[in-house]
């Protein structure tokens, strides 16, 4: 007789006990992929809300001081070239996002009246890409050649519709299209203009200077600042490397919030779920042991009883695993729905986990009737058939 | 066809031991019918088990043919089982999730036996009933379904513990005679039994006590009567 189908008789035969099994992998699947999906949405969430607050590392020239970003425009600048350099190197891990800038007080911007005002002029060259490391979505601010985007409170001096001009290095006006008008609550340009990094090194004739690299330190585990101004100054020690404290924190502690509770809530659901399954085998086998004599009565060998109930650990992993999947996915959405404002939406089924799902949820099912399994394969045929019922 | 030879089994649990068979030797050769009879705890279970290589005797050997069972190999004793014995137990240990059908074909080795299951259903009273399950069964159905398990894959010697145990008296002589009609068609029978009276087929009927055989008697074998 085929081995499939005895399983499947005796699985539907025992329903109890076959149903309970294959709950709780369901459960054991749910919650793994409701929090890991949960934890991957926190992390995309995290991201967005931290885009609008900006990249947590800035590298300067050393023996700069931080002060004279807002209140002098002769910082010390270094080759912009310094960048594609950081970019290319192979062991350079430990920072991303990098964003070079040429950040300047402009004192005496003339607005259309003719009033006179001290504005920041912030150029922003487009993200270096580390063609060493995994591709990342972009995070810094993109501006377009011949566009500028203006903060809010400069934007209040120029009307809809017009140009943005300024008098360059050279003497010159030069005109600019505004790409965009920033809202409030940017931070520091709200009082300014972000141009792209060329048009603003043409504009103040500093072609090929930055004075600033802004970008994303590493969560590290000799710590964040440590390990990012080691690789730098491993490539440049004429750079200091200093971190936003608050935001590299808020990052951190957002990132890491939902994958503390899983760390410690899907290796608890698991093994309790597997303790449980395990109990569960060994009553099987136990109330199933006249039957193991009987299969080994009639010729069959230790080896396909073991793989008779290991056969039957992994038919209801795999189809807990499908299920608890869609089950986990489905609360994942909805909850995530609820909790996340600017991610709700991308909240979708992640397929990588399914296939992990279906080769884990198995195995794991198959390790915890392991036990019950050997049991039953060593049963004593002679000892069982010759007992009373 | 098989020759027992100083078998000696000792069961030992904590402390206390117990000489379940001690320095057993007798023959049996193809178409033999052999009784073993024995009040409970007389090793005829144990000689029963040892002869289907389940239980491995502490000293002596056991030949099949010439060959010592429990010399050889774990799969070559799974198929001396599989092929050369068919079981008949008191319990009948019919699997409950199996229809009638379903419980016989776990002894068929290949598609020649299983086409032979409607044949024995109908031979045996039990025509139309293939699909009906174990608790759907009289007594005497399930150990029909139990006798023909054993002889589907037409082993050559069958082995039948307490086979009449658990059936009434009508019951037990239809059983009896399927024993006799398999023995008659050239298979050899080594029953066990606490009855004295189930010995009359029989051509050998060894007497156990204790461990011990107190009686071997061999009589003119009743097919040759």
């Amino acid at each position: 007789m085929n081995a499939l189908r005895l399983i499947i008789k005796e699985l539907l035969y025992r329903k109890i006990s076959s149903l309970i099994i294959l709950f709780t992998v369901i459960i054991a699947s749910a919650v793994s992929v409701g929090i890991y999906s949960l934890s991957k949405a926190s992390e995309n969430e995290t991201r967005k809300i931290m885009r609008e607050q900006g990249l947590n590392l800035y590298i300067f020239p050393k023996g700069t001081n931080l002060i004279d970003f807002y209140s002098a425009n002769n910082t010390p600048c270094f080759p912009e070239n310094y960048i594609h350099v950081l970019a290319e190197s192979k062991t350079f891990d430990a920072v991303r996002h990098l964003t070079g800038i040429l950040q300047v007080k402009y004192p005496d911007w003339k607005d259309h009246n003719g009033s006179s005002h001290q504005i920041l002029l912030v150029g922003y060259k487009d993200e270096a890409m580390q063609r060493f490391l995994p591709e990342q979505e972009i995070m810094g601010t993109d501006v377009v050649k011949g566009t500028v985007q203006v903060g809010a409170l400069v934007a209040r001096n120029i009307p809809e519709g017009a140009q943005f001009t300024i008098t360059g290095n050279d003497g010159r006006q030069y005109s600019f299209d505004i790409a965009r008008r920033l809202g409030e609550g940017k931070g520091m340009i709200d009082q300014g203009v972000a141009f792209n990094l060329a048009d603003l090194q043409m504009l103040l004739g500093m072609e090929g200077k930055i004075n600033k690299i802004e970008a994303l330190g590493c969560v590290c585990k000799d710590g964040r600042i440590n390990n990012s101004r080691k690789q730098v100054q491993a490539i440049f020690a004429d750079l200091e490397v200093t971190e936003i404290s608050s935001i590299a924190d808020a990052r951190e502690n957002q990132r890491l919030m939902m994958n503390k509770y899983g760390a410690f809530i899907i290796p608890f659901i698991i093994i309790s779920c597997l303790l449980i399954t395990g109990f569960l085998f060994y009553q099987n086998i136990n109330a199933r042991k006249y039957e193991i004599g009987l299969l080994k009565a009639l010729g069959n060998s230790t080896g396909s009883i073991l793989m008779m109930i290991l056969a039957k650990a992994f038919i209801l992993g795999l189809a807990g695993a499908v299920t608890g999947f869609f089950a986990g996915t489905l609360v994942a959405e909805y909850f995530g729905k609820e909790i996340f404002l600017f991610t709700a939406t991308s909240i979708k089924p992640l397929w990588n986990l399914f296939w992990y799902s279906l080769l884990i949820f198995p195995v794991l099912w198959m390790l915890s009737s392991w036990i019950p399994a050997l049991i039953a394969s060593q049963t004593d045929a002679a000892k069982v058939l010759a007992e009373e019922y | 066809m098989i020759e027992l030879r100083d078998i000696t089994k000792i069961y030992t649990r904590g402390s206390v031991t117990f000489t379940a068979l001690k320095d057993i030797s007798f023959n049996i050769n193809k178409g033999d019918y052999c009784t073993v009879v024995g009040s409970s705890g007389a090793g005829k279970s144990t000689l029963l088990n040892i002869i289907a290589g389940l239980v491995h005797p502490d000293s002596g050997n056991i030949y099949y043919n010439r060959s010592d069972i429990y010399q050889q190999k774990a799969g070559d004793l799974n198929n001396y089982r599989r092929k050369r014995l068919g079981f008949v137990f008191q319990q009948f240990y019919l699997m409950p999730y199996l229809t009638v059908a379903e419980n016989i074909r776990l002894a068929c080795h290949n598609k020649q036996h299983a086409g032979k299951l409607y044949f024995y259903l109908e031979k045996f009273s039990l025509s139309g009933m293939g699909n009906k399950y174990p608790s759907e069964l009289s007594v005497g159905e399930k150990q029909r379904t139990a006798f023909i398990r054993a002889i589907i894959s037409e082993p050559e010697m069958l082995l039948a513990d307490e086979p009449a145990g658990n059936l009434d008296p009508g019951n037990r002589s239809v059983l009896m005679n399927l024993i006799g009609e398999y023995h008659k068609n050239g298979g050899t029978v080594i029953l066990v039994t606490h009855d004295p009276s189930m010995s009359e087929h029989s051509n050998i009927s060894i007497t156990l006590e204790k461990g011990m055989i107190q009686n071997n008697t061999m009589r003119v074998p009743s097919t040759q009567k």
